[in-house]
């Protein structure tokens, strides 16, 4: 758990457009990733053939002793205490709170960065005068402002929240800045040269402009929306997945540690599918070779 | 001028268009003065960077003269263009919106709800993309791209079309294919047309009047040259017959100087105004 999340990196806000290199309205490119879809039997019965090799590596070198179990603990304890958790059902309440925390950092993040950062983009001058105040604390290390978080707001879901809140919300701020002041000029001018007013340009050129830079860090931000709930659970509460982790640690209970952190992965995997699922769907517009693959 | 004292469509005067840029002022056009009588197809050549796009760009209102005026139907323009459709030398088509949506943009925007998509699908028809009313842009091939836009501006029913290369990035046979449908478009809808291309053939057979503009910076009209060929034209046809080749030799051997003379500075920096090419 020590590799904090730090922001994404910031753009130059006191820079016109005309410093910016043109870029077309479709919305950034985006990068390519095998990780599923279509991938060939052959690469896919190596990727399963290398995870059995290491759990079976992993097994047999906790029972033979050559990895201490008490650091390394073994995958059939892991397994075994991953199917208690799901029989006595204790896991769900754990995991629904860590969840639930993670959606709302990224609803309110989300709104927030999408507000403000329309805000900035239109007004250049206001944009000017907050750039160090954003640099300054898109800068910040997040995980200095959770114990103040956790003194302002608690033990329960708020500082968690408010934890994601300040991660999600400056990917989706620089995102909805970037689309909004590199939206192609020509499709303004020709929606102005349509007839449409300030208010019909924002919704039907620039919103959407922005949605498609704001679509294409979904991932990063559901993902740091998680790593907020999680990272603030293992600072100081008393549920969640982050909480359980941190009170196996507490007691030197590797198995616990290995289960929580399995648990976690399968989680983030299955919605990072699903995010992959509403991204092709929303930006279906977009020619496919520029789309994650999902 | 068939309409004798009727104000003009289009009229520019004394227009100097200069851009602020960080390394200094540019000034691509100077005191242009142009007047396109309404119903009329006016053609605008000129070497390449010489300030079409420009001129353009004054009379549809997007950019303010730095001297001069654009009167529109003899009232001096303020602010944006609204009797004026405009085509766009680039792409210009919203890239989330489907055929039909893009077509129908610009009666969405002034509020029409009543048989929108009906009007815009009546459209598609017309320009033949029936069937690609729910393709996306990049679904599209580029003179597909074209008809859209094509659709998307006529739609309105402005009185004055501005088109900037319309057909400039297709292949010949397509190109041809869409100067007769615009033809056709155009014929007996009274709507004045301001059309910029640097394809000499195209202007001289689609219009009634060939603007030629002198080769940058501080571009001016240099000839004005009417095209007296008979309407309605078969574009197929027209530009074997005599009458065409002799107009069309006269408006290039003027073109040619001009783009020489840009290519020449382009070649050697921006050297004095010295050498122009015999008119051949
Ligand atoms: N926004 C701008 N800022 C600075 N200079 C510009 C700008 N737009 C155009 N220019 C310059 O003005 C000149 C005329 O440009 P314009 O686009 O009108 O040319 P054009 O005749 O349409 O060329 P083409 O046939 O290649 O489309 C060019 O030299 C160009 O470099
Ligand atoms: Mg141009």
């Amino acid at each position: 758990m020590s590799a904090l999340p730090t922001g994404p990196r910031a753009p130059e806000l006191s820079k016109t457009p005309a410093d910016t290199a043109p870029s077309r309205s479709a919305g950034p490119r985006r990068r390519r990733t095998g990780w599923t879809g279509r991938v060939r039997p052959a690469v896919l019965t190596a990727q399963l053939g290398l995870a059995v090799l290491l759990v079976a590596g992993w097994e047999v070198g906790s029972r033979t002793g050559v990895v201490d179990p008490f650091f390394f603990s073994s995958p059939t304890a892991v397994a075994g205490r991953i199917g208690q958790w799901l029989g006595s059902g204790e896991i769900a309440g754990h995991l629904l709170t860590t969840l639930l925390e993670a959606a709302l950092a990224l609803v309110i993040g989300g709104v927030l960065g999408l507000g403000i950062g329309f805000l900035l983009a239109r007004a250049r001058t206001l944009a000017a005068v907050l750039d160090p105040y954003i640099k300054v604390l898109n800068a910040l290390p997040r995980v200095v402002l959770a114990p103040i978080f956790l003194l302002w707001f608690g033990l329960g879901i708020w500082s968690k929240v408010a934890f994601g809140v300040t991660l999600v919300f400056f990917i989706v701020f620089f995102n909805t800045y970037q689309g909004v002041r590199e939206v192609d000029r020509v499709l303004v001018d020709n929606a102005r040269m349509l007839g449409a007013k300030e208010s019909q340009l924002i919704r039907h050129v620039l919103l959407p402009s922005a949605m498609s830079w704001i679509f294409s860090s979904l991932h990063t931000s559901v993902g740091f929306a998680i790593v907020g709930a999680v990272v603030g659970e293992y600072l100081g509460a008393s549920e969640g997945m982050g909480y359980l982790i941190a009170q196996a640690e507490g007691t030197f209970d590797t198995t616990g540690v290995f289960a929580g952190m399995v648990v976690l992965s399968v989680v983030v995997v299955a919605i990072d599918l699903l995010v992959n699922r509403v991204e092709r769907r929303l930006l279906r517009w977009q020619p496919a070779r520029e789309r994650t693959h999902g | 001028m068939a309409d004798g004292d009727d104000s003009a469509a289009v009229e520019l005067r004394g227009v100097t268009m200069t851009y602020h840029g960080a390394e200094g002022d540019y000034t691509a056009v100077r005191e242009v003065d142009l007047t396109v009588a309404p119903g009329r197809f006016v053609s605008v050549v000129g070497p390449t960077g010489c300030g079409k796009s420009t001129v353009l760009n004054a009379v549809a209102g997007l950019r303010e003269p730095s001297a001069g005026q654009v009167l529109i139907g003899g009232e001096p323009l303020r602010g944006l263009n609204r009797r004026a459709g405009y085509m766009f030398q680039q792409d210009a088509l919203l890239p989330w919106k489907t055929v039909v949506q893009n077509v129908a943009f610009g009666l969405e925007l002034s509020g029409v709800e009543a048989e929108r998509l009906a009007r815009a699908h009546e459209w598609v028809v017309r320009v033949g993309l029936a069937g690609f009313e729910n393709a996306y842009p990049h679904q599209l091939s580029g003179g597909m791209r074209k008809r859209t836009a094509v659709a998307q501006t006529w739609i309105g029913d402005p009185d004055i079309l501005l088109m900037d290369e319309p057909f400039g990035a297709l292949d010949v046979q397509t190109r041809q294919i869409m100067e007769n449908e615009l033809l056709t478009l155009w014929t007996d809808s009274g709507k004045t047309v301001l059309f910029v291309t640097h394809d000499l053939e195209e202007a001289v057979s689609l219009s009634d009047e060939v603007v030629l503009l002198s080769a940058g910076p501080g571009s001016g009209v240099v000839g004005r040259y009417p095209v007296d060929l008979p309407r309605p034209r078969d574009l197929l046809d027209i530009r074997t017959t005599p009458r065409f080749t002799e107009l069309y030799g006269a408006i290039w051997a003027d073109l040619r100087n001009e783009v020489m003379r840009t290519y020449e500075r382009a070649s050697h920096g921006t050297a004095g105004a010295g050498a122009v090419q015999d008119a051949g």
